[in-house]
């Protein structure tokens, strides 16, 4: 009886020699619960069924099955799939490096000292700061045919109405100008943060050196900013590969499915209660975009100073 | 040295306006297009007709909810902000003052969830609201902002709380505070205004969400303001640009003024979300 006694209370402290928890430590892992019971039951278990619906049929008029890779083999024979695909990667190539150079260029601006700075600053925000779904219709408006903003243009400029969301470059130059509008001030303002880290004595040093303004921009800013500007671009095709509301909102993903992006193609099997295949491609956009976000996560150099 | 000088300045002057028309434009042109009885007041034989009837319309028109689609936007959002920053800061704490072992592994994997695609979740979340029936419910789509801003917030707290002086910590804790009270009273002062970005970023970010509040509301009693907005269609066929716009006007009025008055707070929380410095 009493050698059980004692072997019993000494076993948390050779549970503490085997594993490198005390109570402190144990205590502040707690702190950590609610964090993880949420996005395990909220983001983890999402995926994972996912990745597991996949591979089932998922239909609401026929029982739920294994199907194993059918899905996949099915959607690389889908052409509307591939419709989307070529869609996507033209916005991203398209989009992304308009988003982060006009970016830059509105960086360099806001880095500069000018009387009203404080005020651009703060309007530079409000495209970000304005709802994607709002800021689709209004882009609808602007490319309303009869009488919309971007047509007023064209009239000025003496060339004829352009038809932009019934005809697929229309469709396709609309959607890249309305994502550009919306994400173009956050991309500015990681830019500005590196800019800003510059050192001004580089700058004033160069000016003694007789260096000109070009030369001072592709010497000095450029590539001391270089590594900011991978991750602005990194960041932003991550953002823009799942781009979803803007595009909904402008075109529905028409005209004839020319600007169907793959999150929406990937919306119309949920929606149409087709949860086996939606998943399938939903999970080839996650593999996709989770290439880009771990080169992003590298890049940005995160958890360096912890 | 002087031709260059006065070069960058008209360069500079030039791209500060381009900036202002770039940004402001479209913006300008939404509150005017509410503003206007007629949507085609760009056209040369249309004139301006400047009315207040499209807000009007919206605010007491019964069928649009436009009311209930704004109060359900800033119910949710607001709360979901509070819930977020509240539980991420008690993972910001443990993380950063207290020591873990592995927790640049779990903070970098925590990093990776909030850049997976919301189409690849909504389907689960879907499933799982209706099972729980809280599809159109506040907490349906309360849960998931919280859990989808967590990473995020986290981050931007983490590289606040690192700022915090350990010595702090250790000697509220030495003084016998228990871990939780030195965070509520020693930690989360000190880092106020970090706290405050985030809780800010959330609350936006919450605002603006769609495709959630598209999947997991049905009707006026959860549907948030941008699903509202951009399912708005009229009754008569012809699209009712003026009060589309009213309701754009009204619905961004108070995000505008928010970004206008918090600025710095904003750039700031966006810069360490973002990049490491």
């Amino acid at each position: 009886m009493k050698t059980k006694h004692r072997a019993h209370s000494s076993t948390p402290d050779r549970l503490a020699k085997i594993l490198p928890l005390d109570r402190e430590v144990l205590g502040s892992y707690a702190f950590l619960l609610p964090l993880l019971f949420l996005i395990s039951a909220l983001i983890l278990l999402p995926v994972s069924g996912t990745f597991l619906d996949s591979l089932r049929r998922d239909l609401p008029y026929l029982p739920g099955k294994f199907v194993g890779l059918e899905n996949y083999l099915a959607i690389f024979r889908d052409r509307g799939f591939w419709v989307s695909v070529r869609f996507t990667t033209l916005f991203v190539l398209v989009s992304v490096p308009l988003e982060v150079s006009l970016g830059l260029m509105i960086a360099l601006v806001l880095n500069e000292t000018f009387p009203g700075r404080t005020a651009l600053r703060a309007m530079v925000l409000i495209p970000w700061a304005i709802p994607a779904a709002v800021s689709g219709r209004i882009f609808e408006l602007i490319y309303n045919y009869s009488y919309g903003l971007a047509n007023y243009f064209t009239y000025l400029l003496g060339v004829g109405p352009v038809n932009w969301l019934g005809t697929e470059p229309g469709a396709f130059v609309a959607v890249v100008m309305a994502d550009v509008w919306k994400t173009t001030p956050f991309a500015a303002i990681i830019l500005l943060a590196g800019l800003a880290a510059i050192d001004e004595d580089l700058h004033r040093q160069a000016q003694v050196d007789r260096a000109n303004l070009m030369q001072r921009f592709l010497n000095i800013t450029l590539p001391l900013v270089k590594p900011v500007l991978v991750v602005a671009l990194l960041f932003r095709t991550v953002d823009a590969l799942r781009v979803f509301d803007v595009i909904f909102v402008l075109t529905g993903g028409g005209p004839g499915g020319s600007t169907n992006a793959v999150s929406l193609f990937a919306y119309t099997y949920y929606a149409a209660g087709d949860f086996g295949y939606g998943a399938t491609v939903s999970v080839l956009l996650f593999v996709v975009a989770l290439g880009f976000s771990l080169a992003y996560i590298k890049m940005a150099r995160f958890g360096e100073e912890l | 040295m002087m031709r260059e000088e006065t070069l960058k300045k008209i360069l500079l002057a030039g791209a500060a306006l381009l900036t202002m028309i770039f940004c402001l434009g479209p913006f300008i042109y939404m509150v005017l297009t509410s503003l206007s009885s007629n949507p085609d007041f760009l056209l040369p034989t249309k004139p301006f007709n400047l009315t207040l009837a499209n807000f009007m319309a919206v605010i007491f028109s019964k069928s649009a909810h436009f009311l209930a689609y704004l109060r359900n936007s800033l119910i949710i959002s607001a709360v979901a902000a509070v819930a977020t920053v509240f539980l991420a800061s008690l993972a910001a704490y443990s993380l950063t003052l207290l020591s873990l072992p592995g927790k640049t592994v779990l903070l970098l994997c925590i990093l990776a969830l909030s850049m997976f695609p919301p189409i690849s979740l909504i389907s689960y979340l879907f499933k799982l609201m209706t099972a729980l029936g809280w599809v159109n419910t506040y907490p349906g789509l309360v849960l998931p902002y919280v859990a989808w801003s967590m990473p995020l917030s986290l981050w931007i707290l983490v590289s606040y709380f690192a700022q915090v002086p350990k010595d702090l910590h250790r000697s509220a804790r030495i003084d016998g505070a228990s871990r939780f009270q030195t965070l509520i009273k020693i930690i989360l002062p000190v880092a106020a205004p970090g706290v405050f970005s985030t809780t800010l970023l959330v609350f936006i970010f919450a605002f603006n969400e769609f495709l959630f509040a598209l999947m997991l509301t049905v009707d006026y009693r959860s549907r948030t303001i941008p699903v509202g907005i951009a399912l708005f269609e009229g009754i008569h066929g012809q699209i009712p640009w003026g009060e589309i716009m009213a309701a754009a006007t009204l619905t961004t009025i108070p995000m505008v003024i928010l970004t206008l008055i918090f600025q710095r707070r904003i750039v700031q929380g966006l810069t360490r979300g973002a990049v490491k410095q």
